[in-house]
């Protein structure tokens, strides 16, 4: 979708608020933050791409002005409030007004939480399963559309040209999974763009590159 | 409020905006507690995981390792998840890698544009910067500009390549090794290596 989130190459941020920071969280709530949600994940239940959707539907003031791991929270909620876990009144008052059923939305136990996040996801499909209708070195054009819903092609490369580098595998499709309708398998590739191609002459050097991994939907013949 | 959650936040700075979020944050854990949805042990146990066991650490002794090791250096550039994950790095956003390799003529900086996508295992949880919108919006337009802010002054003879993490692929830079280096071995090497040097904000 077309919003805030897409933020690459837009102008007015200002200069990167670099700091040294050794800390994994900075507040005591950010941390239970993160805990929450990947507590969370397992049970609701819901995807990355089920929660990033929810983060890209926040209004644009919102998503500028809110801590990250605040943003992390609302999408969990939403997505908790879509499964029927909790209300609103709920989350106003913080105080319990009805149960919910345990045995479709078990908690996960330390052991296996740790399991989970040491194991990973799985995201990909055997190589032969889906037959790639580009290949290394082919010439494409990034599609000039941009689905409503949550897609992982950024806006700065939407209709510009590339160069196929490599095919990554067969992977689940993020625009089909954050909608609930599966994964829509398909090939995802390493495209290769030219600075000048997608900056035009405000390049800062016509020939530095960048690298998108895109999925076979986005993109077409150039 | 009760007394209790105000000598919570005694002591903070007094941000409304992170109050808000902190009572947000707070009532939807003891809502889920209290509904059986969460183990609070498991909720400290997953926070634990990632404050003790990953960090820029892990990925400083993969960088040690493919300097000391051309075979394993080849290997981390042709298939860095089967590299890093023999490393017992793996899990949770760090299922597929690669790795891109600065040299002389090349040097690389990982972002994602359209969130905050970051190889956990290796580095880690991004720092603040790295979620935020200015380094976001532009590293992909003006990445030697941005660079020069980090510190990092590149000859315009010098290829930058920016790598947007927008599918399940997560990127690592392996730094170019310092000179005068010879003499020092892996686990001292590691220590040079910054999680910087491997975002590609800093050389190490």
């Amino acid at each position: 979708m077309d919003s805030i989130h897409d933020l690459g190459g837009m102008h007015g941020f200002g200069a990167v608020p670099i700091e040294n920071e050794g800390y994994t969280f900075k507040d005591t709530w950010q941390r239970r933050a993160f805990g929450l949600t990947q507590s969370l994940a397992g049970t609701v239940p819901f995807c990355a791409d089920m929660h990033r959707k929810k983060i890209e539907q926040l209004a644009a003031v919102d998503y500028l002005q809110l801590d990250y791991f605040e943003k992390w929270t609302i999408a969990t909620t939403e997505l908790m409030k879509d499964s029927g876990l909790v209300n609103d009144a709920e989350l106003a008052s913080g105080k319990k007004q009805f149960d919910v059923n345990q045995e479709r939305h078990p908690p996960v136990s330390s052991v296996d939480l740790v399991d989970a996040m040491k194991t990973g996801g799985t995201y990909t499909f055997p190589d032969g399963s889906r037959h790639p209708k580009f290949f290394v070195g082919d010439q494409i054009k990034v599609r000039s559309n941009c689905a409503e819903g949550h897609t992982r092609v950024p806006r700065y490369v939407r209709s510009k040209a590339g160069i196929i580098r490599n095919i990554e595998g067969i992977f689940q499709f993020a625009d089909s999974v954050a909608n609930g309708m599966g994964p829509d398998p398909q090939p995802c590739y390493l495209v290769e763009f030219n600075a000048a191609e997608v900056w035009g002459q405000d390049a800062e050097a016509a020939d530095d590159l960048l690298y998108l991994d895109l999925a076979e939907s986005y993109l077409e013949h150039a | 409020m009760s007394d209790q959650d105000n000598d919570h936040f005694h002591g903070h700075v007094h941000d409304p905006i992170e109050e808000g979020a902190a009572l947000r944050v707070r009532a939807l854990e003891e809502l889920a507690i209290a509904k059986g949805l969460v183990d609070p042990a498991a909720l400290e146990s997953v926070i634990e995981y990632y404050e003790r066991e990953t960090g820029p650490r892990n990925g400083a002794s993969v960088v040690a390792h493919a300097w000391t090791d051309p075979t394993f250096k080849d290997w981390l550039l042709r298939d860095g998840t089967a590299a890093i994950h023999s490393m017992g790095f793996k899990g949770y956003q760090g299922e597929h890698m690669r790795v891109v390799e600065n040299t002389p003529d090349v040097h690389n900086v990982i972002v994602c544009t359209l969130c905050s996508c970051y190889p956990w295992p290796v580095l880690g949880l991004p720092p603040a910067w790295y979620k935020g919108p200015a380094y976001r919006s532009r590293i992909v337009r003006e990445p030697r500009k941005v660079l020069t802010e980090f510190g990092l002054n590149l000859s315009k003879h010098r290829k930058v390549q920016v790598w947007d993490s927008t599918a399940e692929i997560r990127f690592m830079v392996l730094p170019q090794r310092p000179e005068n280096t010879d003499g020092l071995n892996v686990e001292e090497l590691a220590a040079i290596v910054t999680r910087d040097g491997m975002i590609g904000t800093a050389s190490v």
